[in-house]
C-alpha cells in the first residue's frame, strides 16, 4: 500500500517557519504535536510512544467514538471505502480488497492496536463502560482477530447508516483533551485571495476561523466573510445529502446511485460534457480540465466564471497589455500616493485582508508620516470615505476620467514608460482626443486638476487604483487598461504591484460566460460546482432557459441555491472546512486547504465525485481521492523550492506534505518584471464614451454579502453595511439631494425601472453620492422560500439590466444602466444599526488633528489616567488591560464585529428586532458625516465597552451583577443579573446589550437562525433572557493567557493573546495588551499625543468630561488639510 | 387653613355619622357596580399581558435601546407619587392639626396603600423575570455570602419603599380599629366576627383611647420623615446616574413637590366620585375640598419653580450635553410630551386661584384628572427624552409606547380602584371617630350659633 497516509495536521508552534507563532497573539493553546517522523505506512502503526509524542491529529467530530466499529460509520459509497461494490477492478492504486484507512479514523485501534479495549469488552453498540479500565494488553493475534473482522465488516457493511453526531466521546481518544482547542492550519475558500486561516477546534469541532500568522496574503487577519464561514459549515439548511429529480418528484438517492446514474448520462452523452464553477487559482481547474479529457470531453468545456469585482476584466485587461495570463496584486505598503478611480479595494478589492494591510501601512498615521489618498467614485464606497481627497464623478466615467490622468502624465516630463509602451498610449490618447477634451466639464474637474495630480504622482512612489462597481460596466476592461496605463507611466511597477506570471493562473478565464451562451448547444451534461449564475447573472441573460435546454445539469453545491431548480442531480458538496484544496495567493507561493471536520452531512467534495464518476465509467484518474490528487501535483512543488532554495533538498514528500499542513503556506513570494505595453490596446478602447444625462444603476458587490453567496450567513446579514448601517436588507440609496427633488423622504419604497424589469425598495438619502448615481447593492434578493434567512429578503439589483456586456470580454456589464425612479407611495422601514448620522457638534467623541499637530506632540504630556479624583488610587496589579482604537486606521470592514460575535455567542436578532433598536453586537461602528452632504466626511468610530474605572454601570447595579475586576475589567456576571437595565441607562457609551428575548438555537424570530449550537464557543456562556451583557475583553482569552503564564512561572507577555476583534483587524487599528506593563504596545499607545478618551474632555485643557475614566482610549484621526479650531490653539498652547 | 371646621356650616350631628357613613357596607349606588365592574376588566387585561410578558419576554414591550427604561418606570414613579399624599395628610396635616383632614384622611391613606402596591409591582414587571427579582432584591442570607449592592438608588428603593408601605399600613390600619369595633357593633354573625377579630377587641375605654392617640401620634411622627424621604430616593434612581436631564441635584424636592402635587389631584379625584357614590356630601364638605385645592395650588406652583431653575441649571452649568436635553425637551421630537407636562401641571392649576373655580367640582374635577396626566407625563418626560438622545449620537433612538405599555399602564390603573373600590365597600371611607371630632358637639352652644351663620369663609 503505497499511498501517503498523511492525517490532517494541526498547526504546529515548533515547526512554523517564519515568523514564529510566539507572540503572534493566539488565545488559545495551539497543540503542540511535533510531526517530525514519517509514519510508517508500509505498517500502518505506529509505536504508541511515537504517537503520544508526534500524534498528527485526525480531526473529529464528537461521534461517539467507542460504539461505532469503523467499519460501520462511513457510508460503503466513500470514494475511501468499499470500492470492490462498485469498482471491482479498482482503479485506484491501492489492491481493491485491502482495508485503507481513510484520513478520518473512527477508532484509535485502527491505526494504533496496541490501544484497543480488551479482547470481550469490545461492545458493539452502546459504549459500555466495561471497556473502561482495561490495559493495552491486546496480542498480535488479538489484535488481527480484531482487524480481519473490522475489515470483513467494512466489506459486508454497504448499508447507509444514518450519521449520528452531537454526542459525548463515550472513550476519550488519545490526543484530545475536553477544554483545549486544537488549531489546524488551512486556507480560506470563501474567495480567491487566498488567505491562509487557522481554525480552532473544540472536541472536534471548529468553532472559530482566525487569520494564519505569517501568511504572505493576510498575516493573521481575516475579513468578515472569511470568519463567517463558520456560519456556512454548521448551518442547519446545508444539502443533507444527494438528490434526483424524477420528472416532477425530487428523491433522495444514495451516492452509488449518484455516479452509476450520472455515469451512464456522460456515457452516452459522447463527450458533451462540461463543468461551469467560479474561480480558483489552485489544482482545481486543472483537476477539472484532466477529468473532462478523461470522460471524453475537451478542457475548453471548462467554463469559469467568478462574479467578484476585479477579476475577470483585470484579467483580461493584462492579457491585453503585457500577454500575461495572470492576476496582479498589489503592494500597497510602498504607496505614498494612491489615485483610486472607482476602486473600492478596501470593501471588495482582489485581496481585501491585503490591500487593507498594505493601505493601513503606508496610508495611516505613523511617526509623523501619513501616506495620502485621492479618489476619484460615482458612489460613496468605504474606501472612498478613507480618502483625504475625494471628488465626485458621474456613474460610468471613470475610464474618461483615468485616461484624463493618463493624458496628464503622459504630457509631464518626468513619465516614465518604455518607449513602446509609450507609443501604444499615444495611440490611445490621440484616438479618444476630442472625447478626452470634452470630458473635463462633465466630470466638472479641470484639466490643471489632473496635471496637479499627475505631478504628485510622479514625484512619490504612487499607484493608480481603478475598479470597483465600474469594474461591472460595459468599459470595465478599458478602464483597467488604463489604470495599466497610468500605471505604466507612474512607474508604478517598479515598486507598488507586482506581477506574477506563469505559476500563479489567473483564478478565471475572462469572458466564459459568453463562450458558455454560445457553446450551450453542445452541452448534455453540465456539471455547475460552486457557482450560482442564475443569482450573480442578470436574469436578461437568459441563463435560466440555457440551463433547462440542457439535458442534465447537476448542481454540486454545499448550499441549495438557484441552480438546483434546473438541476436533475441537487448533490451535497463539502464545506471548505471539510475539503481539501490549494490555492496560489502569489507568485511562488503554495496554501493548503485541508479538512478540519469529518463532514456533518452525507456531502462529498465535487471532485472526490468527479473520481467516482469516472471509475464507474471505468476511466480512471489513477486518484484514491483529491487529496491524493493535491499530493501528486504538490511532487513538483516540492522540487522547484527545493531547486530555488526555498525548501530542504533532503526532506522526504511526506514530511514536506505534514510540515505544508502544518504550516499551511510554502515557498517565498517571488516577484516579476513587467514586460512592455503590447500592441493592439488602443483596440480596447473604441466604444469608450462619456455617458450620457439619467439615473444610473450601480450594483456594487456588498462588502459581506459578495454576490449573494453569503446571504444566508446570518452574521454577515447582521453585521449590516458599514455606511448606511442597514441590515438584513437591499436599499436605494440616492444623493440626499436627489431624494429631496423627487419629492421622496427616507424609507419611502420606490420602482426602480430598468431596461428590462422592475425591483421595488426603500430610499435611504446616502450623502456623497453623484446625483445621477442609483446605487443598490448586490447581494440580496433570493426569492422567498429559497432560504429561511435570505429568502424575501431585500431585491436583486441584477433583475432591472439589460443583457449589456463588457466590450472587449463580453463579460455582464451591470453597471450604470439608465434607470427610472417611480414612488410607490408608501414606506417600508430600513432595519439600520444607527439612527442618527451626525456627531452633533460634539468635541470629546470622534477627535481629529492635523498631521502637524500630530507631528508636534508625538507624545501625551498630561497622562489620561491623571485625573483628579476624590477616590483612592487603583491597586496596582501586576494587570491592567486596555485596550486603543486608531481612528486613522479603522475602515469599517467589520471584521471586528464578526470575530466578537463568534467568538463570545453573541446572538442575531434579525431585522425585525433591529428595527426595535435591540440588535445585540457588543461591538459596532459609529458611522458620522461630516461637511457637505454631496461630499462628506466620514468618520468610523468602534464602540464597546469602555471598561470604565469608574464605571457609572457599577454603582447603580442592585445585585452586583456588574463589578470592576481588579485588573481594570468592567466584569458581569450573568447569573446575578436580574435585569433591571439601570447598568445599561447609566452606560453613557449605551454599548450594554439585554437579552429581551431568549434568542434561541436554530431560530430567528419566525425564520430558522444557522446559530447552530455547534458553531458555538463553549468557553463562553450563552446568556439567556432577562440578562444584560456587553463586551468582556474576551475574558475567557485572558484567563487562558494567565493561566499558561502562570503554569510557566511568568507573566503574560505583551500580544501573546489578543481579544477576538483585535485579533482580526486587518488595520491593526484595535490594540490590546497590559496597561501596568510599561514597554507593552498598548502602554505606547495610550502615551501617544493622540490618544484621548471617548467623553474624556480635553486633558490637555484641564476637563475630564465625565470622569469615567475608560481603559478604553481612541486615537485621533488624522488629517491631511488643517483642522478647524485647530491653528489657533497652536499658537497659545504649543507656540 | 388651620381650622376649618369651626367655620364650617355641618348639617350633620355626631347621632347621624355611623348610620350615614356606614351605609356604604350595605348599599352602594349602582354607580359603584360599574365602576367595579371596569376597574376589574382593566386589571384582567394587565393581568394577561403582564403573564404573556413573563413567559415569552421582555421583548413584547415596545421599549428598547437606548431606552432601558420607559412606561414602566414611568408607572412606577407616577404611582410612588400619588402614594405620597395619603402620607402627608395623614401625617404631617395630622401633626399641624389640619382638621379639614379628618374627612378625606382615611380614603387618602387607603389611596397609599394601593397606590404603592401598584408602584410596587412596576419595577418587577420591568425586569421580565419578576420570579428572581422578587427575591433577589431583598439582602437576604444566602450560602455563598453574596450581598446586595447598598450603593445602588435601586437597592434604597427597596428599602425606601418597603418602610413606607409598612408603616402607612399601620398607620391607615391604627386609625381603622376604633371605626372597626363601630361596625362591629352593628353588624351580626360571621361579619361580626370577622370585625371583631380585625378590631382587636377595641371597647372604646378611656385607657384604650389614651394608648390610641399616643400610638396614632407617634406613627404621625414616624411617617413625617417618610413623606419626604421616599419619592426623594426614588428620584435617586434618576439623579445618581450620570445621565444629563437626570444627573442633578435639584431632583429630590422638586420629586417630592410633584408627588404632592399628583396625590392631591389624585385623592380630590377619588372623593368627588366616592362622595357621590356613598352620598356622603354632607360629611365631606365644600370647604374641605377647598383645603385640598388649595394645597394643590401650592404644590403646583413650587412645582413650576422646579421646573424653571432646571432649565435654569441646565443652562448655567455650560454642560453642552446637559443642555442638548433640556433643548431637545423643550423643542425637540418629545415637545409635545413636555408641553403637556407644563400646562397641566403648572399652567392649568393656575385656575384655583379662583374661588369660582374652586367651588366648581365639575371644573376642578377636570383640572386635577389634567394634573394626574401632566404629572404622568412629567415622569414620561424625565425618563424618555434623557435617554433617547444622550451622549453618543451614534446610539441614539426614538421611542413611542406600543401596546404592551399601554395595556400594562391601564391594567395597574384596573388594579388601583379594584382594591380601593373594594376598600370603600368594606371599610368606612371616612374616619368615624375622627370626623367626630371636628364636627361641633351635640349641645354645644357654639353649634346652635353656627346653624344660622354661612359658614362658606375660612383661611
Amino acid at each position: 500500500m503505497d499511498i501517503p497516509d498523511v492525517q490532517p495536521t494541526p498547526v504546529s508552534l515548533k515547526n512554523q517557519p517564519s515568523p514564529s507563532y510566539e507572540g503572534r497573539g493566539l488565545a488559545v493553546p495551539v497543540t503542540d504535536h511535533s510531526t517530525d517522523h514519517p509514519i510508517d505506512h508500509t505498517r500502518g502503526t505506529l509505536p504508541l510512544e511515537d504517537f503520544m509524542s508526534q500524534n498528527p491529529t485526525a480531526p473529529q467530530t464528537d461521534l461517539p467514538m467507542g460504539d461505532v466499529p469503523f467499519s460501520e460509520v462511513p457510508a460503503s459509497d466513500d470514494p475511501r471505502r468499499g470500492r470492490e461494490v462498485l469498482a471491482p477492478n479498482g482503479p485506484f492504486e491501492a489492491p481493491a480488497k485491502e482495508f485503507v484507512p481513510g484520513p478520518y479514523y473512527m477508532e484509535i485501534e485502527e491505526r494504533f492496536p496496541e490501544l484497543a479495549p480488551r479482547e470481550g469488552t469490545q461492545v458493539p453498540s452502546t459504549g459500555s463502560p466495561a471497556s473502561q479500565g482495561a490495559g493495552f494488553s491486546v496480542g498480535r493475534r488479538d489484535f488481527m482477530k480484531l482487524f480481519s473482522a473490522t475489515a470483513v465488516g467494512a466489506t459486508a457493511a454497504c448499508v447507509q447508516r444514518p450519521v449520528e453526531q452531537g454526542l459525548p466521546y463515550v472513550n476519550q481518544p488519545v490526543d484530545q483533551y475536553p477544554g483545549e482547542a486544537v488549531w489546524y492550519a488551512s486556507t480560506c475558500g470563501d474567495c480567491t485571495a487566498g488567505c491562509g486561516v487557522m481554525v480552532r477546534t473544540r472536541e472536534g469541532r471548529p468553532t472559530k476561523v482566525e487569520g494564519l500568522p505569517g501568511h504572505t496574503v493576510n498575516d493573521g487577519k481575516l475579513c468578515a466573510v472569511g470568519q463567517a464561514s463558520l456560519h456556512g459549515l454548521w448551518h442547519p439548511e446545508r444539502r443533507a445529502g444527494p438528490e434526483m429529480r424524477f420528472g416532477d418528484s425530487i428523491k433522495k438517492v444514495t451516492w452509488p446511485e449518484v455516479y452509476e446514474h450520472l455515469g451512464e448520462k456522460i456515457k452516452n452523452s459522447g463527450g458533451k460534457v462540461a463543468i461551469f464553477t467560479g474561480g480558483s487559482t489552485g489544482h482545481r481547474h486543472g483537476f477539472f480540465r484532466e477529468w473532462l479529457t478523461l470522460v471524453g470531453s475537451q478542457p475548453s468545456r471548462l467554463y469559469t466564471f467568478e462574479p467578484n469585482t476585479l477579476i475577470e476584466s483585470t484579467v483580461a485587461a493584462y492579457k491585453i497589455a503585457f500577454g500575461i495570463d495572470g492576476m496582479p496584486y498589489q503592494d500597497l505598503s510602498k504607496a505614498e500616493l494612491i489615485v483610486g478611480i472607482g476602486s473600492d479595494f478596501l470593501d471588495v478589492g482582489t485581496s481585501l485582508v491585503s490591500d487593507t494591510k498594505g493601505y493601513t501601512k503606508s496610508h495611516s498615521y505613523q511617526a509623523g508620516k501619513k501616506g495620502r489618498h485621492v479618489q476619484l467614485e460615482s458612489v460613496l464606497t468605504l474606501t472612498g470615505s478613507k480618502a483625504d481627497e475625494r471628488f465626485v464623478i458621474p456613474p460610468g466615467s471613470e475610464t474618461v476620467a483615468t485616461l484624463l490622468l493618463v493624458r496628464a502624465l503622459f504630457a509631464s516630463s518626468k513619465a516614465k514608460g518604455s518607449a513602446q509602451g509609450r507609443i501604444q498610449i499615444q495611440q490611445v490618447l490621440d484616438s479618444k482626443a476630442a472625447l478626452l477634451e470634452a470630458a473635463y466639464g462633465k466630470l466638472g474637474l479641470k484639466k490643471e486638476f489632473f496635471d496637479k495630480l499627475a505631478d504628485d504622482l510622479l514625484s512619490q512612489p504612487a499607484v493608480v487604483l481603478s475598479g470597483g462597481s465600474a469594474n461591472f460596466d460595459e468599459n470595465a476592461t478599458s478602464l483597467q487598461l488604463a489604470a495599466i496605463m497610468a500605471n505604466e507611466l507612474v512607474g508604478a511597477y517598479d515598486n507598488v504591484l507586482h506581477l506574477q506570471k506563469g505559476l500563479r493562473p489567473a483564478p478565471v478565464n475572462p469572458g466564459d460566460l459568453s463562450r458558455f451562451l454560445s457553446e450551450v448547444q453542445g452541452i448534455e451534461v453540465l456539471l455547475v460546482i460552486d457557482s450560482n449564475p442564475l443569482f450573480s447573472v442578470p436574469a436578461s441573460w437568459g441563463l435560466g432557459e440555457a440551463l433547462k435546454g440542457i439535458k442534465y445539469v447537476a448542481s454540486i453545491q454545499e448550499f441549495p441555491n438557484e441552480v438546483d431548480d434546473v438541476a436533475t442531480y441537487r448533490l451535497p458538496n463539502h464545506h471548505w472546512l471539510e475539503s481539501w484544496g490549494d490555492e496560489a495567493p502569489r507568485l511562488g507561493t503554495w496554501s493548503l486547504r485541508q479538512p478540519t471536520v469529518r463532514p456533518t452531512h452525507d456531502s462529498r467534495q465535487a471532485e472526490d465525485a468527479l473520481l467516482w464518476i469516472a471509475a464507474t465509467l471505468k476511466r480512471p484518474m489513477g486518484y484514491q481521492d483529491y487529496r491524493s490528487y493535491i499530493m501528486k501535483k504538490w511532487a513538483p512543488i516540492q522540487q522547484t523550492l527545493a531547486v530555488s532554495g526555498a525548501g530542504s533538498s533532503t526532506e522526504t514528500f511526506d514530511t514536506f506534505f505534514k510540515t505544508s499542513l502544518k504550516t499551511g503556506l510554502v515557498g517565498q513570494e517571488l516577484t516579476t518584471a513587467i514586460p512592455a505595453l503590447a500592441g493592439g490596446v488602443s483596440a480596447a478602447f473604441k466604444l469608450v464614451e462619456t455617458p450620457g444625462v439619467g439615473f444610473r444603476l450601480i450594483s456594487p458587490l456588498d462588502v459581506r454579502l459578495r454576490d449573494g453567496r453569503h446571504a444566508h450567513k446570518p452574521v454577515l446579514q447582521e453585521a449590516s453595511e458599514t455606511l448606511t448601517t442597514i441590515a438584513w436588507d437591499s436599499y436605494v440609496a440616492l444623493n440626499p439631494k436627489t431624494v429631496a427633488q423627487l419629492g421622496l423622504k427616507k424609507f419611502d419604497l420606490v420602482k426602480i425601472q430598468g431596461p428590462v424589469g422592475v425591483i421595488e425598495a426603500s430610499v435611504y438619502p446616502l450623502p456623497g453620492l453623484h446625483p445621477e448615481a442609483v446605487l443598490v447593492p448586490r447581494g440580496n434578493g433570493h426569492a422567498k422560500g429559497r432560504g429561511t434567512i435570505e429568502g424575501g429578503a431585500g431585491v436583486n439589483p441584477l433583475m432591472v439590466v439589460n443583457k449589456a456586456q463588457d466590450s472587449v470580454t463580453g463579460s455582464p456589464a451591470i453597471c450604470g444602466q439608465l434607470v427610472k425612479i417611480t414612488p410607490l407611495g408608501t414606506v417600508y422601514p430600513l432595519a439600520q444599526l444607527q439612527k442618527h448620522n451626525d456627531i452633533a457638534n460634539r468635541k470629546d467623541i470622534v477627535k481629529k488633528v492635523s498631521l502637524a499637530a500630530a507631528k508636534e506632540k508625538p507624545v501625551r504630556k498630561v497622562d489620561l489616567d491623571d485625573v483628579p479624583d476624590i477616590y483612592p488610587a487603583l491597586p496596582k496589579l501586576d494587570y491592567r488591560w486596555g485596550m486603543s482604537i486608531d481612528l486613522d486606521k479603522c475602515t469599517g470592514c467589520q471584521a471586528c464585529y464578526v470575530a466578537c460575535t463568534l467568538e463570545n455567542n453573541v446572538a442575531m436578532v434579525g431585522r425585525e428586532q433591529i428595527l426595535l433598536g435591540r440588535e445585540m453586537n457588543w461591538i459596532r461602528i459609529d458611522r458620522y458625516f461630516w461637511g457637505n452632504p454631496d461630499n462628506p466626511e466620514v468618520t468610523l468610530q468602534p464602540m464597546l465597552c469602555q471598561h470604565c474605572n469608574h464605571a457609572p454601570c457599577e454603582a447603580v447595579c442592585p445585585m452586583y451583577a456588574t463589578t470592576h475586576d481588579p485588573e481594570g475589567i468592567n466584569a458581569m456576571t450573568y447569573n446575578r443579573c436580574i435585569g433591571t437595565k439601570y447598568c445599561a441607562n447609566a452606560c453613557p457609551y449605551k454599548i450594554r446589550r439585554f437579552n429581551w428575548w431568549t434568542h434561541k438555537w436554530n431560530v430567528l424570530g419566525n425564520r430558522l437562525q444557522d446559530r447552530s449550537p455547534r458553531a458555538l464557543n463553549p468557553d463562553v456562556t450563552v446568556r439567556t433572557r432577562g440578562v444584560m451583557e456587553k463586551c468582556t475583553f474576551c475574558y475567557q482569552r485572558i484567563r487562558d493567557a494567565k493561566h499558561k503564564a502562570k503554569l510557566a512561572g511568568r507573566l503574560v507577555k505583551d500580544q501573546e493573546f489578543l481579544p477576538a476583534c483585535a485579533q482580526t483587524c486587518p488595520t491593526e487599528a484595535i490594540t490590546f495588551g497590559n496597561l501596568n506593563d510599561p514597554a507593552s504596545q498598548i502602554t505606547q499607545d495610550r502615551k501617544d499625543g493622540r490618544a484621548y478618551l471617548a467623553l474624556g474632555g480635553d486633558p490637555d485643557h484641564g476637563h475630564f468630561g465625565i470622569k469615567t475614566l475608560p481603559n478604553v482610549s481612541y486615537k485621533a484621526k488624522v488629517s491631511l488639510n488643517e483642522v478647524e479650531g485647530e491653528s489657533s490653539e497652536h499658537s497659545t498652547h504649543h507656540g | 387653613m388651620a381650622n376649618v371646621s369651626s367655620q364650617v356650616h355641618w348639617e350633620k350631628t355626631i347621632s347621624e355619622v355611623n348610620d350615614e357613613i356606614l351605609v356604604n357596607l350595605e348599599k352602594p349606588h349602582k354607580s359603584f357596580y360599574v365602576a367595579l365592574g371596569m376597574a376589574a376588566s382593566l386589571l384582567l387585561a394587565g393581568v394577561v399581558f403582564v403573564g404573556l410578558h413573563t413567559v415569552y419576554g421582555l421583548g413584547l414591550w415596545n421599549f428598547a435601546p437606548p431606552l432601558y427604561w420607559a412606561v414602566d418606570i414611568t408607572n412606577f414613579v407616577f404611582w410612588v407619587g400619588i402614594g405620597h399624599a395619603g402620607t402627608l395628610i395623614s401625617a404631617i396635616l395630622f401633626l399641624f392639626r389640619a382638621q379639614w383632614r379628618n374627612t378625606v384622611n382615611r380614603s387618602a391613606e387607603a389611596m397609599t396603600i394601593f397606590a404603592v402596591i401598584c408602584a410596587a409591582i412596576f419595577p418587577l414587571i420591568h425586569m421580565g423575570r419578576m420570579y428572581l427579582g422578587a427575591y433577589w432584591a431583598l439582602p437576604l442570607p444566602n450560602t455563598n455570602n453574596l450581598w446586595v449592592n447598598f450603593r445602588s438608588p435601586l437597592l434604597w428603593d427597596v428599602f425606601a419603599i418597603t418602610t413606607y408601605f409598612t408603616t402607612s399600613l399601620l398607620f391607615w390600619y391604627m386609625g381603622l380599629v376604633p371605626d372597626l369595633a363601630s361596625i362591629r357593633d352593628r353588624s351580626k354573625g360571621i361579619k361580626r366576627l370577622v370585625y371583631g377579630v380585625m378590631s382587636f377587641g377595641w371597647r372604646g375605654t378611656a385607657k384604650q383611647w389614651w394608648h390610641y392617640e399616643a400610638g396614632y401620634g407617634f406613627l404621625a411622627a414616624l411617617a413625617t420623615p417618610l413623606v419626604l424621604s421616599v419619592h426623594s430616593v426614588v428620584s435617586w434612581d434618576f439623579a445618581m446616574s450620570i445621565q444629563p436631564g437626570w444627573h442633578t441635584t435639584i431632583f429630590p424636592p422638586y420629586f417630592v413637590a410633584g408627588a404632592i402635587l399628583s396625590g392631591c389631584a389624585m385623592v380630590f379625584n377619588l372623593l368627588i366620585p366616592v362622595r357621590y357614590m356613598f352620598r356622603l356630601e354632607k360629611f365631606i364638605l365644600p370647604q374641605h375640598l377647598d383645603a385640598c385645592l388649595k394645597l394643590t395650588l401650592f404644590t403646583s406652583t413650587i412645582v413650576f419653580y422646579a421646573y424653571g431653575v432646571e432649565f435654569f441649571l441646565a443652562w448655567y452649568s455650560g454642560n453642552e450635553y446637559e443642555w442638548a436635553i433640556f433643548e431637545k425637551r423643550a423643542i425637540g421630537p418629545y415637545a409635545f410630551y413636555f408641553w403637556v407636562m407644563v400646562f397641566c401641571n403648572c399652567i392649568f392649576p393656575l385656575a384655583f386661584w379662583s374661588r369660582r373655580v374652586r367651588a366648581s367640582i365639575p371644573v376642578s374635577f377636570v383640572i386635577c384628572v389634567l394634573i394626574n396626566v401632566g404629572m404622568w407625563f412629567e415622569r414620561y418626560n424625565i425618563i424618555i427624552s434623557s435617554l433617547v438622545e444622550d451622549f453618543i449620537p451614534g446610539s441614539w433612538g426614538h421611542f413611542e409606547p406600543g401596546l404592551f405599555e399601554i395595556v400594562i399602564t391601564l391594567g395597574s390603573f384596573g388594579l388601583f380602584f379594584v382594591f380601593y373600590l373594594i376598600f370603600c365597600k368594606l371599610f368606612p371611607i371616612i374616619s368615624l371617630s375622627e370626623i367626630k371630632l371636628i364636627m361641633p358637639k351635640p349641645l354645644s352652644p357654639h353649634h346652635a350659633d353656627k346653624k344660622d351663620k354661612d359658614g362658606g369663609h375660612h383661611g
